[in-house]
């Protein structure tokens, strides 16, 4: 059942550590993950963006300058000397102009490089065009066709030149890359315009649409994006434009491989994995050391419990334990020595009443003996009398009387005891008697009268101290009874021990509080074991020789106390020798 | 109720384990072979490509797209389609370039059963050419007048009414209260005003061709603000129009999508404005031609229609997608009833070169409206003569 009830508690543990580890630490790697992943293609975004917006200037810049000299060519197309200082001067402002032409409204080369065959001089463009990226020489170009309007924005020719694009490779190479990442810008049809790689010498320009599959996104797309195919993390970015002079038809593409580009994404999920993993383990290791010393108290109740239940009148260790179980042992502990006592009770009540029928049937045997016994002894006396000394049958006789006079004796106490009880049990319909009352001082005066005989034979001193004056609330008689019964004891345990000279006092004195009076009895005697002090009150408790006592006195002492309200108790005598008997009783109110 | 157990306790810390390893690799999965792509050239802008390539990727419809820039596509298109290299199965053109698409033998004629679609009739018109489907229509436009609701309507649709609406809407805070641009396109309605047409050298160089472009020049700097810096017109004007500086707008449906409170927008019509639009177009060179119409039918079905005109507030041209397009859309259309296509020959798209910077000389008073028409005029004869030569070249 505890080993049930352990698993059940780890159980409960483990769920309630591993659920919200497992949720937390899921939800971390995937907010982690997506973090990540926004990041990189936030900022693989942004970087092309930045890139794009470069050689967008720089393209755009060529332009500006030479729309501007083709405007200022066309306002004087006939001078020959001019055009020619404006072409070198267009040459030196624009360095990346690879070859430079002015054709007439219908394409024929008037100055300049030659020019491609069927070039269109820019017939609805709206002004002219960024053309293409094309292939010379194993070079990527790209043609911008400027229309030369005069004044009246009339067509006068168009300038043509071809830009070396050899400036994307220097502006894309200026980027900082992460680990395994490069730039790439591909043209229209795919074809690779530039790239971050390592250039290959010779090798033939490479087609990436229908290949690359960001290539062929990036181309469809009409803005920007990202993709993630084949391993590769790519950004894109068409910069085609919906206007001819905004810029090539091309594209820009950030592409990492997606080890690299996740890499803090993984080692993120990887690091959440173990620090989950070990917490995961600690608390479940915290969690059935816990476990154990939660339930190893429940345990410890249970066989308590199974013990109270089985009747075992051992007594267990109290259980120890944290918060409520510590108080659920207290609990059981009280209640456990509550039983006990119940039982105690129980069984203490069951020997009374036992000893009750006793007493009454002795009073009663003790009635019916006592007048033979009184024949018996008379007759023995009357016998003796009759006798000269050193007869035969005086001893026999004198035995005869003896042991008559002391079945007489045991007689007398059964019967006091009894008389005793009677006299506690009222008589239903019968008149409530006076309340008791007598003086202590009297009582003890009279009480040392009586005892003087024995004292003096036993050779022991008697000392009284009387001041208590308020009146008791027993009778005279009982209390005389009580007193002289342990004076006797007394007297007749320091005798025993050979003691001679010894003190046997009796003091009266207010009790504290006042409402009554405390009488001790104390001899210096070999006094009470510890062991006995619970049973000497008990009737036929004795520790005298067989013979010598009844085992009736002290019961019939404590009896007759406890039927005036008082107390009567047993302990050390004063300095730690002999004994006291301490006897309180109720002040007359 | 539980047994418990050490067995169970692990099988539950290992459930939950489990649990969190599968959603920690989900999405992980191996993607589907790729179809057979449908190569398709577009003029699409960066927003409608996006929106395009969404509903491809909905319909699961692989494409190969590539964006050609507008102001070369009818010279890039026409060449790679001549040319046959890289022929795609379908392309999107301006109605202006059928004629010489067409003309030239490039393009495939459409399947009856496509040409009988539920088609609203203006683009059904701008898909044909002498009575032969070319194209499916994909988007109509054209010029029409925009304005504030808060601004009255002007008298009437002539240029005339709008400038005089226009200079009676001037203040302090609205010192140019005409949007209007430094363009043949914007130039046709004042042109056709004046009794001229494109592609008339004798028109333009004539006393209407002239006066047409000193009233167009002289808007500038007057009602419609100076020139502005080349190719920032539609950054301009969307601004002007945000910042409630103009209250007459000159413009078409291309710029609706960037419209930022179309709840605010009248939509007038302009007497003589031009009328086009755009077509899908499958060349004959095309490999997979029946891949061509499919695309060009899907993105002409009213659904996608329908999205495009919600998204950009262009004008569909199915009747099914009209009738539930935004209300922008209908306007537009409505206004564009009387507008007349440009001349439907292939040297009309060659034209707006030489025009437009002669417009602009004017407007910038490089020019007198004389210098630059007469510069017009021999432009306009050049390229006619050209396209002449051509011809006659190509003929057999």
């Amino acid at each position: 059942m505890t080993g049930s009830l352990r698993w059940r508690v780890l159980l409960v543990i483990s769920l309630a550590a591993t659920v919200p580890t497992v949720v937390v630490g899921a939800l971390a790697v995937l907010r982690a993950r997506d973090g990540v992943r926004h990041e990189v293609d936030r900022g693989a975004l942004a970087h092309i963006d930045a890139l794009g917006a470069a050689l967008d200037n720089t393209l755009q810049d060529a332009w500006r300058t030479v729309e501007l000299a083709a405007s200022s060519w066309a306002d004087a197309p006939g001078d020959v000397r001019q055009t020619q200082l404006l072409l070198r001067r267009l040459r030196r402002s624009v360095p990346m102009v690879h070859a430079l032409s002015i054709v007439d409204p219908d394409g024929a080369l008037r100055i300049g490089d030659p020019v491609p065959a069927q070039l269109d001089v820019g017939n609805h463009s709206f002004g002219g065009y960024i053309g293409d990226a094309a292939y010379e020489a194993g070079r990527p170009v790209v043609y911008l066709v400027v229309q030369a309007r005069g004044r009246t924005g009339e067509l006068m020719g168009a300038f043509v030149a071809s830009l070396d694009l050899g400036f994307v490779r220097t502006v894309i190479s200026g980027a900082a890359l992460g680990p395994g990442a490069r730039v790439i810008v591909v043209d229209g049809a795919g074809e690779l315009v530039a790239s971050t790689d390592p250039p290959r010498p010779g090798a033939p320009p490479r087609g990436l649409a229908g290949v690359d599959p960001a290539v062929d996104r990036a181309l469809a797309s009409g803005a920007g994006g990202t993709l993630t195919a084949n391993g590769w993390v790519s950004a894109y970015r068409n910069l085609s434009s919906y206007e001819s002079r905004r810029g090539a038809r091309w594209a820009i593409l950030h592409q990492q491989p997606a080890r690299d580009a996740y890499v803090v994404a993984r080692e993120t999920t990887r690091d959440t994995l173990f620090i989950g993993g070990a917490a995961l383990a600690l608390a479940l290791a915290f969690g059935g050391f816990f476990a154990t010393r939660l339930t190893r108290p429940l345990a410890a109740l249970a066989r308590h419990a199974d013990a109270i239940a089985s009747g075992s009148t051992s007594d267990p260790p109290p259980v120890r334990g944290p918060g409520e179980i510590g108080v659920l042992g207290q609990r059981i502990d009280e209640m456990a020595r509550r039983i006990a006592e119940r039982a105690a009770l129980q069984s203490a009540l069951a020997r009374g009443d036992r000893l009750a029928s006793v007493g009454v049937m002795s009073a009663q045997v003790a009635h019916e003996i006592n007048n033979p016994l009184t024949t018996v002894l008379g007759y023995a006396m009357l016998l003796q009398e009759g006798k000269p000394p050193g007869h035969p049958d005086l001893e026999a006789l004198a035995l005869i009387e003896s042991e008559a006079e002391r079945m007489k004796s045991i007689i007398g106490g059964l019967l006091d005891y009894a008389r005793a009880q009677r006299k506690t049990e009222r008589t239903p319909g019968a008149a409530a008697a006076p309340p008791a009352s007598c003086d202590p001082a009297a009582v003890l005066r009279h009480v040392s009268a009586l005892l003087e005989p024995q004292l003096r034979r036993t050779r022991a001193r008697l000392e009284v101290l009387v001041t208590a004056t308020a009146p008791l609330a027993i009778e005279a008689h009982a209390l005389q009874q009580v007193l002289v019964n342990l004076a006797q004891n007394a007297a007749q345990a320091m005798a025993g021990a050979h003691i001679a000279g010894g003190v046997l006092a009796i003091f009266a004195r207010p009790a504290p509080g006042g409402i009554a009076t405390l009488i001790t009895v104390t001899d210096e005697g070999p006094g009470v074991p510890p062991a006995d002090r619970a049973h000497v009150f008990d009737p036929f408790f004795t520790t005298k020789d067989a013979g010598v006592g009844t085992g009736l006195g002290l019961a019939v002492c404590k009896h007759l106390v406890a039927t005036a309200g008082g107390t009567i108790e047993v302990g050390d005598g004063p300095h730690g020798r002999g004994a006291e008997f301490r006897v309180v009783i109720p002040n007359v109110a | 109720m539980l047994r418990a157990s050490p067995v169970v306790a692990v099988l539950a810390v290992l459930a939950v384990l489990a649990s969190a390893a599968a959603a920690t690799t989900a999405g992980c999965s191996r993607p589907a072979p790729r179809p057979r792509p449908i190569r398709f050239l577009h003029t699409f802008g960066p927003a409608e490509t996006e929106l395009f390539n969404a509903a491809m990727a909905e319909r699961g419809i692989a494409v190969d797209a590539s964006l050609v820039p507008f102001a070369r596509g009818h010279q890039m298109i026409a060449e790679q389609l001549a040319g046959r290299a890289s022929c795609p199965d379908v392309v999107r053109v301006d109605a202006t370039w059928l004629a010489g698409l067409a003309g030239a033998g490039l393009l495939g004629e459409v399947p009856p059963v496509l040409a009988q679609l539920d088609w609203v009739p203006e683009a059904a018109a701008l898909a044909q050419l002498a009575g032969r489907w070319w194209g499916l229509p994909q988007a109509l436009d054209g010029l029409v007048v925009i304005r504030d609701v808060a601004d009255p309507a002007p008298a009437s649709p002539s240029v005339d009414d709008l400038v005089a609406a226009a200079r009676a809407r001037r203040s302090e805070a609205r010192r140019y209260p005409l949007g209007v641009r430094v363009d043949g396109y914007w130039f046709v309605p004042w042109l056709r005003d004046a009794g001229g047409e494109l592609a008339a050298p004798a028109g333009i160089a004539g006393p209407g061709g002239v006066r047409a472009i000193a009233r167009l020049a002289a808007l500038f700097g007057d009602v419609a603000p100076p020139l502005p810096a080349p190719g920032s017109e539609d950054r301009d004007e969307l601004a002007r129009w945000r910042d409630h500086e103009v209250a007459y707008w000159i413009t078409g449906p291309w710029q609706f999508g960037g419209l930022p409170d179309r709840d605010r927008v009248a939509v007038t019509a302009l007497a003589h404005a031009p009328r086009g639009g755009q077509l899908l177009v499958v060349p004959r060179c095309a490999r997979n031609p029946e891949d061509g119409w499919r695309l060009a039918r899907e993105l002409t079905s009213p659904q996608v229609l329908a999205r495009y005109a919600e998204r950009f507030a262009t004008i569909p041209t199915r009747r099914a997608a009209l009738r539930d397009a935004p209300a922008l859309s209908r306007a537009a259309y409505a206004a564009l009833g009387d507008a007349t296509m440009l001349p439907r020959e292939p040297v009309t798209p060659l034209l707006f070169d030489d025009l437009n910077a002669a417009l602009a000389a004017a407007a910038a008073g490089d020019a007198s409206a004389e210098e630059a028409a007469a510069g017009v005029a021999r432009g306009w004869q050049r390229l006619i003569d050209r396209a002449r030569a051509g011809a006659s070249q190509a003929r057999p």
